[in-house]
């Protein structure tokens, strides 16, 4: 299954930025040189963004480009190994707002507050936070969801992951493999949720700067 | 800064350096610099070739230089020849002569006359440039851009004695930008806010937001408008 793309013209409509102020970003490293992605259409050659991605990222820009320079913003964007060691207690997940209450409590383990967790352990944290508070699943699946992520996550070891929250007649599982591969179901089931690494991490990294 | 601790380099004549880190770099003569180097000033003059990457915060190029690497500039100065197999990325760039990238340049500034060969992406927030000859770019992307045609200056004439049939034009596939101000150009796909398509120009495609001009003698076959 491939990622959703969106055309350069579509992203500008949608987010009323201008061709000046895309390029600039892209000058500045604000917008990796990847997610430029060049398709032949029956207009010519066009540019196309992995949607979610890019969206986030510009209302990023969007909202803190009046508090920094591009420059500050391009730095602290661009500085993913950093991040990856990002280490935050319990407590500043649940100040910053990076995991919602009910989820610290649940995985969280309040009793320790000041525990720290890795930037693996945050990420599970905001995969499941982020389905739960979709709706997508109940309490139960949240567990399993965290339980999975937690064993299985080690062993892509950095590769891009992909993981499927799938339902057939009421019974779900899940299912992780790598990004890009083809997965087929029989017909009976029902992919609920789709997550990948890289969007999720996007995503993370905007509410961890922020 | 410990700029002041960094050795000067100083080239006349005929001479081979290694690259390295240096404060002033300034090079006179027929001179080749195997490896990077990187620079807080650099200024050659005559004929250079290095192999590897530039970097420096103020270049200046008066002759024919020649660049395996990329090329990482604060304000540049290019009076000459360059030709690049790398990219170019910096603040500015001021040019009278004759620019050639095989990959991007990314600059916030672009001015001068000339021509430029561009193989991958020209971005620039303000371009304005005059033509003396045929330059490309495969794309350009921009703020604002506004080609001019130079007339018969001793560029024109010289590269006209060299290539027989010389064309003053600026070809692209594909030109964005937010203004957009062109003379003889041919593209297959022009996007903008405000187009302005001058003298000489055959577009196949123009899609506009805010306004377009198309002058007389210019050629464009499809014109659309998009957004409020």
């Amino acid at each position: 299954m491939e990622e959703e793309l969106i055309s350069k013209k579509d992203l500008l409509d949608e987010t009323g930025i201008s061709y000046g102020q895309l390029y600039r970003w892209k000058r500045k490293q604000l917008i990796p040189e990847e997610w430029f992605i060049r398709k032949s259409t029956f207009t010519g050659q066009e540019t196309f963004f992995p949607r979610e991605r890019i969206l986030g990222r510009v209302q990023h820009i969007l909202q803190k480009k009046d508090d920094l320079s591009l420059d500050e913003l391009a730095g602290k964007l661009s500085e993913p190994l950093s991040q990856h060691q990002v280490i935050l207690t319990v407590a500043q997940l649940r100040e910053r707002n990076i995991v919602s209450d009910s989820s610290l409590e649940r995985f969280g383990r309040p009793d320790s507050e000041g525990m720290l967790l890795t930037f693996e352990q945050i990420l599970n944290l905001f995969a499941v936070d982020l389905l739960l508070s979709k709706g997508e699943l109940n309490l139960e699946e949240a567990d399993r969801l965290y339980l999975t992520l937690g064993t299985h996550t080690p062993g892509f070891a950095g590769r891009n992951w992909e993981l499927f929250f799938v339902r057939k007649m009421g019974v779900s599982f899940y299912l992780m493999a790598l990004s890009g591969a083809e997965l087929a179901f029989d017909e009976g089931v029902r992919v609920v949720s789709r997550l990948s690494l890289a969007d999720l991490t996007e995503q993370l990294k905007v509410r961890l700067i922020s | 800064m410990e700029k002041k601790e960094l050795p000067d380099l100083q080239m006349d004549g005929v001479n081979t350096a290694a690259g390295g880190k240096y404060n002033k770099v300034n090079i006179n003569g027929v001179s080749k610099i195997n490896g990077a180097l990187s620079a807080h000033t650099y200024k050659c003059d005559g004929v250079m070739k290095m192999n590897g990457d530039l970097a420096a915060e103020e270049i200046e190029i008066n002759g024919n230089f020649r660049l395996k690497g990329d090329l990482q500039a604060g304000v540049m100065k290019l009076n000459g020849v360059l030709t690049g197999d790398g990219s170019l990325r910096g603040e500015s760039c001021e040019l009278d002569g004759m620019l050639k990238l095989k990959g991007n340049c990314e600059v916030e500034e672009m001015i001068g006359q000339g021509v430029f060969t561009i193989g991958g992406l020209l971005s620039a927030g303000r371009i304005e440039f005059g033509l003396n000859g045929l330059a490309e770019a495969g794309e350009i992307g921009v703020e604002s851009l506004i080609i001019r045609k130079t007339g018969s200056a001793a560029w024109g004439r010289l590269l006209g004695g060299i290539i027989p049939k010389f064309k003053l034009e600026l070809r692209a596939k594909l030109i964005e930008g937010d203004y957009i101000d062109l003379e003889y150009t041919a593209a297959d796909v022009v996007r903008g806010g405000t187009v302005i398509i001058g003298e000489g120009c055959t577009i196949g495609r123009v899609e506009y937001r805010t306004g377009l001009t198309v002058h007389p003698g210019a050629r464009v076959e499809k014109e659309e408008k998009h957004g409020a």
